[in-house]
């Protein structure tokens, strides 16, 4: 239980289909955990039971020792940060508008911000290398620096987790890392869902393998960037190497019958080779899952 | 001084001169000169006297208050639900009111003075509760609008079918009504209404960031502590009793809270607190205005506010499409 964050037999039902099984997650402080899978695995399903967002799942969620049902929102909002997929608001905000936002759980009723909230606010836009945009319009902004803006208004808000969902989505290459190597330094605990494994496996210190509501691997990326594994969770034959410069690993899909049969014998190979070093990654993966 | 403080200094100036100048104006000329002295209560005619303290000032204060309403019920509505052409009216307010009205035309008839705003307010709160009812029913509290519009039509077809049935004197005057008008209201009135308008004003700035918070979206505002479902609910029972009580004593004036939020998001801001303030003061002196336009543009008889203000939105609303275009094509 000296996990900043515990969970233990998560369980979700809607209409009786099962959004999540048994979810066992502890996340230590510091740690930057990127949760994988396919869609509809649940993904986004855990993170809103972790923020208490969905009331009707049954097992335990603790932060900080304490049952996450015991926090009323507000106070949740002082723990926990979110910044989600792209936002597109209807009226010209300005960054000021949308990071001032960050302040609302720290902030009693009819208070203005002051002069400190605007240090504050200051601070968090040149960590995030925006602080000469504080009056330019939210929506003029690109992609990337709208989610900078978002990672702004998560500092102000004085987060213990940072949650990401899916942070990379519509971003383009140069913006995915730029967002994900500012994550990684800003040194606080992360939990994000990120649809790129090979993006996750670089910048998460651990991953968790999601499928059908299931967690099917929770390690470090070498171990759960298993070809076999990913094979079978994604439906689609999978390769894998390492990245020469990061030495991290990378995986490929290819489409069944984009595949000749000379790749077939390699995919084989290379596959048999991945299962023989590692002695049954799927088994010890699964078997760790349960403990 | 920063630009913000300017502009409302500015647009404060507006509405205070506009005040005293709609006091001035109307089918009895009154000077400056004597209108100061008869509201320091040195007035030297008693009929200018009367003039300014019985009608004047009631009307005058009375469509300060209603602009300044309807103007904020508007940008709060468009806020929550994060949608520009949202609008008291469009969540069945005014169709609620006119039923009432209806239903009190045909049934007590001969008490319509007290009856017709007590049944309009009635009404119109009716309809919004519905409102509520339906999108909570169907679980989609973020289509209020929707909601509210098949609900109006509802309404709206329940009052034709029973002025079809009605008399046709009493068709005339609840159609009279819904044109809304300022001819008949009373300092009493404007009591009520600036009760309410201020009780509206105090919740509004003590919720303003977490209205604030609705502007990135549900999800993003739930993130941030905020009790979405709750405070979209408590906004829009504001807004409906703000508006149900000045269509109760005004009758339908349309527009204005369509209208003017549109303004004060290019001139002043988005976020509540800038924009309840700029609204305010740009709803305020437009509703006065209006007034004096409909008390003194025809010699023998009074424009229904209600004709104005739409004739106005319509433009309005025709300009901002060609601006649109204009930029469309600039890009």
């Amino acid at each position: 239980m000296s996990a900043l964050l515990y969970i233990k037999q998560l369980n979700w039902k809607v209409s009786g289909k099962t959004i999540l099984n048994n979810v066992d997650l502890n996340v230590s402080t510091g740690e930057i955990v990127g949760i994988i899978g396919p869609n509809g695995a649940g993904k986004t399903s855990l993170l809103r039971c972790i923020l208490n967002q969905q009331k009707d799942f049954t097992g335990t969620i603790h932060f900080k020792g304490k049952n996450i049902n015991s926090y009323s929102a507000k106070k949740l909002a002082r723990h926990f940060a979110v910044v989600a997929q792209k936002a597109n608001p209807i009226f010209a905000l300005s960054v000021f508008d949308v990071v001032s936002m960050g302040l609302l759980p720290h902030k009693t009723m009819f208070s203005l911000n002051n002069s400190q909230d605007l240090h504050q606010m200051t601070l968090a836009l040149e960590k995030v290398g925006l602080a000469n945009e504080l009056h330019s319009q939210y929506n003029h902004l690109s992609g990337g620096e709208q989610q900078r803006v978002l990672i702004a208004r998560a500092l102000v808000q004085k987060a213990v987790i940072l949650i990401l969902d899916e942070p990379t989505n519509h971003l383009d290459v140069y913006y995915q890392h730029q967002i994900l190597t500012l994550v990684k330094n800003l040194n606080i605990t992360v939990i994000m869902t990120v649809h790129d494994l090979n993006l996750a496996a670089q910048y998460c210190q651990r991953l968790v393998l999601l499928n059908k509501g299931e967690i099917v691997a929770d390690d470090i990326a070498d171990k759960v960037l298993n070809p076999i594994i990913l094979t079978e969770v994604f439906q689609l034959p999978c390769q894998r190497e390492q990245d020469p410069v990061t030495n991290v690993a990378r995986v490929y899909f290819h489409l069944a019958d984009q595949i000749t049969t000379s790749d077939n014998e390699q995919l084989s190979t290379n596959n048999e080779q991945q299962r023989n070093p590692t002695n049954n990654n799927k088994d010890q993966t699964q078997a760790m899952s349960h403990e | 001084m920063s630009k913000f403080s300017v502009k409302i200094f500015l647009l404060a100036i507006l509405c205070l001169a506009s005040t005293f100048a709609a006091l001035t104006i109307g089918p009895a000329s009154i000077s400056t000169q004597e209108l100061v002295s008869c509201l320091m209560g040195v007035c030297q005619n008693t009929v200018t006297e009367m003039v300014v303290w019985q009608v004047r000032l009631p009307r005058v204060l009375v469509g300060l208050v209603t602009g300044i309403g309807l103007a904020c019920a508007g940008t709060i509505l468009q806020n929550i639900t994060r949608n520009p052409l949202a609008d008291p009216y469009l969540f069945g307010i005014v169709s609620g009111a006119a039923l009432g009205a209806t239903v009190a035309n045909i049934t007590v008839a001969n008490q319509l003075t007290i009856a017709l705003p007590l049944a309009a307010f009635v009404g119109a709160l009716s309809s919004v509760i519905l409102v509520v009812v339906i999108a909570k029913a169907l679980q989609r509290m973020e289509q209020l609008l929707l909601t509210g519009i098949a609900v109006s039509f509802m309404f709206h077809s329940i009052t034709q079918f029973l002025l079809y049935l009605g008399d046709p004197f009493a068709t005339n005057r609840v159609i009279f009504w819904l044109m809304g008008s300022l001819a008949r209201v009373e300092m009493s009135n404007f009591y009520v209404i600036s009760t309410i308008l201020l009780f509206a004003l105090v919740i509004i700035f003590a919720l303003h960031r977490q209205i604030d918070a609705l502007l990135l979206g549900d999800e993003s505002a739930a993130s941030l502590g905020v009790n979405v479902d709750k405070l979209r609910l408590a906004m829009l029972a504001i807004c409906a009793a703000l508006t149900a009580t000045i269509v109760a004593y005004c009758g339908g004036i349309g527009f204005v809270g369509l209208m003017v939020p549109h303004i004060v998001r290019q001139v002043i801001g988005v976020t509540t607190v800038p924009l309840i303030i700029g609204s305010a003061l740009i709803g305020g002196t437009f509703l006065l205005w209006v007034d004096v336009i409909a008390r003194s543009a025809l010699d023998s008889a009074e424009i229904p506010i209600g004709i104005i203000t739409s004739a106005f939105g319509s433009i309005f609303f025709l300009l901002i499409m060609y601006r649109t275009r204009n930029n469309q094509e600039a890009r």
